[in-house]
């Protein structure tokens, strides 16, 4: 009963928060390759993209998703395209709406009580990020389309965040970030997620807890 | 042999101050608030045969590449591998002093702006 009106008003906290925002986006500089990892019991993903421009970049992606009482799961392999569609650089912020598309394939496994059916089918995943950030702020919007036949799994986040103080270039900068998602047929409920997050010149690592009590750990890392 | 000597160390003198003349380039950099970003334009800018040292302050939104000795580097390059990165150049100069002076300039301000 006090659960379900959080779960509408931290999100909403968080949007109005978010004037300023701030972080790192889904592909590094031009020649480079970068990973991600993003951990916790019902969503684990991890992916791999070379810039081959400074707006293109191309990449593999597995994903592991779970329904919060674990009737279904889902594991997605995909090849997949990363497009900076415009940034806008300030001189005390910047500001990247970013494409993100993939396509590949499903695995799915629904159990029911006593229809248990498992299924593969090809997905395709395009969606859009807009995020803004300064030294201290941070925000990011993100809508993806999970889609194949009979099945929509749609993905919709929103983060925002502050630093607790700036940091020189070469020094380790903590941050506090506030998430809020949902993937559509698979949860019912909004995942709110704090979490620390750490950025150097060299990685970028975040952990938390989320409203289910469950631990969440990402990572990034550009070679 | 007085002459001799005397045109040696005169010669001597004009040819060090050639040698350790430093060159550094400046730039002001628009976009560039957050250290994981940024670390392309470092990359890239230390892989240029020409560099000796680079320096990034995001407070100050500047970046600063120190040249070897006798080495070269157009404004256009620096803009070019910075925008490359993802950034925006507003403008750009061209000092003798080397990083660490700089570096102890904006160090300096900063600590009195505290």
């Amino acid at each position: 009963m006090f659960i379900k009106p959080l779960n509408v008003i931290i999100p909403c906290l968080g949007l109005l928060l978010s004037n300023q925002y701030a972080t790192a986006g889904p592909m590094g500089f031009s020649g480079s390759a970068m990973t991600m990892g993003d951990f916790n019991n019902n969503w684990r993903e991890t992916f791999i993209n070379y810039a081959i421009t400074p707006r293109d970049a191309f990449g593999v992606s597995a994903t592991y998703m779970r329904a919060d009482d674990k009737s279904k799961t889902r594991t997605l392999e995909e090849v997949t395209y990363t497009r900076l569609l415009n940034r806008w650089n300030m001189p005390h912020a910047q500001a990247n709406l970013w494409f993100m598309g993939g396509l590949g394939m499903l695995q799915g496994e629904d159990k029911q009580a006593g229809n248990d059916q498992s299924f593969d089918k090809i997905m395709v995943t395009p969606g859009v990020q807009f995020d803004y950030e300064t030294t201290r702020v941070y925000f990011a919007a993100t809508h993806r389309f999970y889609r194949a036949s009979d099945i929509n799994h749609d993905y919709s986040a929103v983060r925002t965040g502050f630093s607790f103080y700036e940091t020189e270039y070469d020094k380790t900068q903590p941050w506090f970030i506030l998430e809020a998602r949902n993937m559509n047929g698979l949860s019912e409920k909004i995942e709110i997620t704090p979490m620390l997050r750490f950025i150097n010149k060299n990685f970028f690592v975040e952990a938390g807890v989320n409203n289910s009590r469950e631990p969440r750990f990402n990572f990034m890392y550009i070679f | 042999m007085k002459k001799l000597l005397f045109t040696s160390l005169i010669l001597s003198t004009l040819l060090s101050n050639v040698a350790f003349a430093t060159q550094t380039i400046k730039a002001n950099v628009n976009g560039m608030v957050c250290a994981f970003c940024a670390q392309g334009i470092e990359k890239k800018m230390r892989a240029l045969s020409q560099t000796k040292d680079v320096y990034v302050n995001l407070k100050q939104r500047v970046v600063a590449v120190e040249l070897k000795e006798g080495q070269t580097l157009s404004n256009d390059t620096v803009k070019d591998l910075i925008k490359d990165a993802g950034y925006e150049v507003t403008s750009i100069e061209i000092t003798e002093h080397p990083i660490a002076h700089i570096k102890a300039g904006y160090e300096a301000t900063e600590k009195e702006a505290k």
